[in-house]
């Protein structure tokens, strides 16, 4: 366990209320969780739980109603918006259920475009992003647009894109949810192998019980709350299964 | 790397929607001709408008003397002509300046009398773009020197006169100092210019026959007639003058026509509206297109909000967009226009069919109607079309960038 370092990302009684008409609907009710570097963590609930409010605040991509999040230390909601973007720029990877992709770009230019908002330069973009693309499967699709790719494939480059710009963190939002369960445990498995060889932290959320296996947290919730937090042992083996 | 980056996906988002991308060049492309042929029309007939009113009346710029606007009498003279066309001729916009008396005269012939307007003139100064219905000869000859004998007649005042050429025409009008003189010519040539109302009251002297008879001297005359390469710069060059000539009054075409100028301005005024419409209805027509392909791509800039892209970045994206969009439009256009205006630019446009019958007697201001549309446009007038596109263009991307930018990631995302 390395609970003992200083979180990558941590809620502190976070809670999100959204007016609806003359309803509040409260989304989450005083949410406290830590994310440490090298997590896999699994957010698990069903529809409607909150798991999507979770991983929007935690991307800094919407504001607590109360509470704090910290990313790396710094409070989003003392952020511009100018510097918001640039957070989720450099420090969060975001995946999202699907059409994640800029349809008029390739796959390799989809995996490159946050790079060159960074300012990397082309060369360095290069051979990060062929390495990556190799690593997620897809050498010899690069200039594919992403019509031109399957679902799974489509989900690939998306992690290859949020991999590239080197984030503190990967959140991925139901990332299976509209690929078979064939194609899902394979993207599972190569998320699970990109957690253990490059150290990459993953958030992704899912209510689907088969996906649960892949996790090392299980992050459970219920009503917009915590409802169980389980780190299970570790030494799970994951086996190494021939890509796509 | 960011701005070329943007700009090659702006690119590919401008023809992501090929036909309403299309669609959207043609009307840029057919505001544009429009825009431009009209204005070529427009200006070809301003500027033949001020030439024809400057030949007909007396230059572009007129050196006269001051009394001479409110009642022009021969008594009211300009000296030195000589030296003040000389000082007219420095200015290098002035291609000519010529010594002109005109008036009114009675022409008696043993047959009958008419009233006349005559226009006395130096053969050797003037040329066909100053005094161009001095050649327009259905009989006999032009005169070729100031101290030519005879007169020149408008073809229907020679026949109501019953004079043929060689006849005698007796001339009768009031001197320098107001006494009634008298004059007698023979008819040298007969000239037809196209507006009846002139050829029913035109009369031509060699101005030194009209010097004899009101006893001016050789350096005087009723006015100085300045033309110019470009009847625009008249007010200019009349101000530039105007220090230089002592007492003299120097005044531009419209002031001297000021009922001219009216007609002019009503003209103009007319082709600006008609454009200023064009280039709204082009520029309400590129706002939706742009304004639909945002709402269209809403989800996709949430998802590039998400991933790191800055609003500012969507909004330089979109105005890249309708950028390529304006400079796309601007090449069709001037595509499309080129060809056309060359052809009507060289040979006009012969609308003589559609006026059938009417044309010879058809004249404005005593300035004759040609059927025959012309075209030619003022370089900068051409500038400005183009620059009005691309502005136009730009504008009706503003708000549409914008919008780009405060897509709200987490509800556009959640729409699938
Ligand atoms: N923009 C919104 N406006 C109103 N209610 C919302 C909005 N987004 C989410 N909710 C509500 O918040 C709760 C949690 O939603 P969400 O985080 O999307 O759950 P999950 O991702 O687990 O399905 C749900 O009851 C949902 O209806
Ligand atoms: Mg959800």
């Amino acid at each position: 366990m390395t609970a003992s370092t200083t979180p990558i990302l941590s809620m502190k009684g976070v809670t999100r209320v959204y007016r609806q008409g003359k309803v509040d609907v409260h989304a989450l009710r005083g949410v406290d969780l830590d994310i440490h570097k090298g997590d896999f963590a699994a957010i698990w609930g069903p529809s409607g739980s909150g798991k999507s409010t979770v991983l929007n605040q935690m991307g800094a991509l919407d504001q607590p109603t109360a509470g704090t999040v910290l990313l790396e230390g710094t409070d989003l909601g003392s952020l511009s918006r100018k510097a918001l973007s640039a957070m989720r720029r450099d420090r969060i990877g975001f995946v999202f259920q699907s059409y994640n992709l800029i349809p008029v770009l390739t796959a390799y230019e989809n995996a490159e475009s946050i790079m060159a908002l960074q300012g990397v330069p082309v060369a360095e973009r290069r051979d990060r992003v062929m390495g990556l693309l190799e690593d997620v499967g897809l050498e010899g699709l690069e200039d594919r647009r992403p019509h031109e790719l399957s679902g799974g494939q489509q989900q690939r480059v998306a992690i290859a894109r949020a991999l590239a710009s080197n984030p503190a963190v990967i959140l991925a939002d139901e990332p299976t949810a509209n690929l078979d369960s064939v194609t899902s445990e394979k993207l599972l498995d190569m998320m699970a192998r990109l957690n253990n060889e490059r150290g990459a932290t993953f958030v992704f959320s899912t209510h689907d019980p088969r996906v649960m296996k892949y996790a090392r947290r299980v992050i459970g919730l219920v009503d917009g709350r915590v409802d169980s937090d389980v780190q299970k042992e570790q030494g799970v083996e994951h086996k190494h299964q021939s890509r796509v | 790397m960011r701005g070329p980056d943007l700009a090659r996906l702006a690119w590919r988002n401008l023809w992501r929607q090929k036909r309403r991308t299309i669609l959207t060049l043609v009307s840029i492309t057919f505001g544009g001709f429009l825009a431009f042929i009209m204005t070529a029309m427009n200006d070809k007939s301003f500027a033949d408008f001020i030439d024809d009113a400057a030949q007909l009346g007396t230059g572009h710029v007129t050196i006269q003397n001051p009394e001479y606007q409110d009642r022009p009498t021969l008594s009211r003279s300009v000296q030195n002509t000589g030296a003040k066309r000389h000082l007219a001729l420095q200015d290098p916009f002035v291609t000519r300046a010529v010594d002109r008396a005109s008036g009114a005269a009675m022409l008696t012939t043993a047959r009958d009398a008419f009233g006349a307007y005559f226009i006395a003139y130096d053969p050797e100064l003037e040329s066909p773009e100053t005094l161009q219905f001095a050649q327009d000869m259905v009989a006999g000859e032009p005169f070729q020197t100031a101290d030519d004998k005879g007169i020149l007649l408008g073809r229907i005042l020679a026949d109501n006169l019953g004079a043929g050429l060689g006849d005698k025409i007796v001339f009768t009008l009031t001197d320098r100092s107001g006494e009634i003189v008298t004059g007698m010519e023979r008819v040298k040539g007969i000239l037809s210019t196209g507006a009846a109302s002139t050829d029913a009251a035109i009369a031509m002297l060699p101005i030194n026959t009209l010097r004899d008879v009101v006893g001016y001297q050789p350096d005087e005359s009723s006015q100085i007639a300045i033309f110019l390469n470009d009847g625009r710069r008249a007010g200019r060059v009349a101000s530039t003058l105007r220090p230089e000539v002592g007492g003299d009054a120097v005044l531009t075409w419209d002031e001297v026509q000021p009922e001219i100028k009216a007609f002019v301005a009503m003209k103009v005024g007319g082709a600006r509206v008609m454009e200023i419409v064009i280039g709204v209805l082009v520029a309400a027509g590129i706002f939706s297109t742009v304004f639909m392909s945002v709402l269209e791509r809403t989800r996709e800039f949430g998802i590039m909000l998400a991933i790191g892209y800055s609003p500012g970045q969507l909004f330089r994206l979109v105005m890249w967009e309708t950028g390529f969009l304006a400079m796309t439009g601007l090449l069709c256009a001037t595509a499309f226009t080129a060809g056309p205006y060359w052809y009507l630019h060289t040979h006009g446009a012969d609308t003589s069919a559609a006026y059938e019958g009417m044309a010879s007697s058809m004249d404005i201001g005593g300035v004759a109607f040609d059927p025959v549309l012309r075209f030619d446009i003022y370089p900068e007038n051409a500038l400005i079309i183009a620059a009005s596109i691309v502005l136009a263009t730009m504008l009706a991307g503003i708000y549409p960038a914008w919008r780009a930018g405060r897509v709200d990631p987490v509800e556009s995302i959640n729409v699938i």
